[in-house]
């Protein structure tokens, strides 16, 4: 038992190494079983294939943190209508302080959607249409829902992942039908028809409460080809991945990125 | 600016990943038309109920978006070329 801890944690502290320095051959290996050596070789043959070849539509965590800020930077630019995305630090969290890298999540609050139907009956003042965040709809009663997203790093996927929580005006929680009764008739269509695409229900790696998701198993697939732009740098690739991300992610709830900040990306 | 707004706009459709060729990858469509038009439209064409499409290699266009203003904002040399592929969508 203990020399399976002991391999692990020296396992971590090649990773940390691997992820600082960009040269993989000064990276030296102390010690620890033979297994450790063997996950070792593993991850440096990996992560040699995605240097070498142009993207594999994945991102490090590290690389995460570095597209949040941008995406968030951006958003605050360019869509300041919107309520604003804070990065949320939790690399104080119990068991991860070790890692030395920044853990945390994007989040914003309180995004407001009119219901669809009174949308397409245009009965909403214009007030109403031009400031849907305005305080004052609180009082406005139940004709639209309230959205809190959050943008996780999933470690398995090495994806962004959508996180979302929705409720009614009251504060009561939307339930999975309700949601996808919401939606647009595209998104509503797209999960019809599209056998791998669903929302479902997962607990929230940090606030460890069941919050639905958008599940990453086709992330890395689709942004590949966002990313497969030639006259690229790796660190501006990183920079607008977010923002093509969330153009196809956003799209499931009818949000439309500004084209100053689509621009960006291009 | 009326006929501006009015004008077509040639669309390029190109097949990325395993996703069928069309016979004519080019079309007009008008400006003021949704982009989602333009979905449906390859949809039929490639006989798929679904289909991940991307302009610039940089992002995927929501389908309300007008043709006229993506053309305007990444529109490449009098057209706007649009990628496609079968792949999974968002999820």
């Amino acid at each position: 038992m203990f020399f399976v801890c002991r391999s692990f944690i020296i396992f971590n502290i090649e990773l940390k190494i691997i992820n600082r320095e960009t040269t993989l051959l000064d990276i030296r290996y102390r010690g620890g079983s033979s297994i450790s050596l063997h996950c070792l070789q593993l991850h440096l043959l990996s992560r040699m294939i995605s240097n070498t070849a142009t993207c594999d539509g994945s991102l490090t965590s590290s690389d995460f943190h570095m597209a949040a800020n941008a995406f968030a930077d951006k958003w605050k630019k360019f869509n300041s209508d919107f309520p604003e995305w804070l990065w949320i630090d939790c690399s104080n969290r119990l068991g991860f302080a070790a890692h030395g890298v920044s853990d945390g999540y994007l989040s914003v609050q309180k995004v407001f959607f009119q219901t669809s139907l009174k949308e397409e009956h245009g009965e909403c003042s214009s007030n109403d249409c031009e400031e849907p965040f305005d305080d004052a709809t609180l009082s406005s009663g139940d004709d639209g829902h309230w959205y809190d997203f959050h943008l996780v790093y999933s470690s398995s996927y090495r994806v962004p992942v959508l996180y979302f929580h929705a409720y009614s005006s009251d504060g009561q929680p939307l339930n999975k039908d309700e949601i996808e009764k919401s939606l647009s008739t595209e998104s509503v269509n797209v999960l019809k028809e599209s056998k791998w695409t669903f929302i479902t229900q997962e607990e929230h790696p940090y606030l460890n409460r069941p919050w639905y998701t958008l599940h990453p198993c086709g992330t890395s697939e689709w942004m590949k080809l966002l990313l497969a732009g030639e006259n690229r740098t790796t660190e501006n690739r990183m920079e607008q991945y977010l923002i093509s991300w969330f153009s196809v992610v956003g799209q499931v709830f009818g949000m439309r990125l500004p084209h100053e900040m689509l621009k960006s990306a291009c | 600016m009326a006929s501006d707004a009015s004008r077509k706009v040639v669309v390029h459709l190109r097949a990325t990943g395993d996703a069928p060729i069309l016979k004519q990858a080019k079309f007009k469509i008008a400006g003021t038309d949704k982009f989602s038009k333009v979905i449906d439209f390859l949809c039929r064409q490639i006989h798929r109920e679904t289909v991940f499409v991307y302009v610039n290699t940089a992002f995927s266009p929501t389908p309300d978006e007008l043709v006229n203003d993506l053309y305007h904002n990444f529109g490449i040399d009098g057209k706007l070329v649009v990628n496609y592929a079968c792949s999974m969508a968002w999820g």
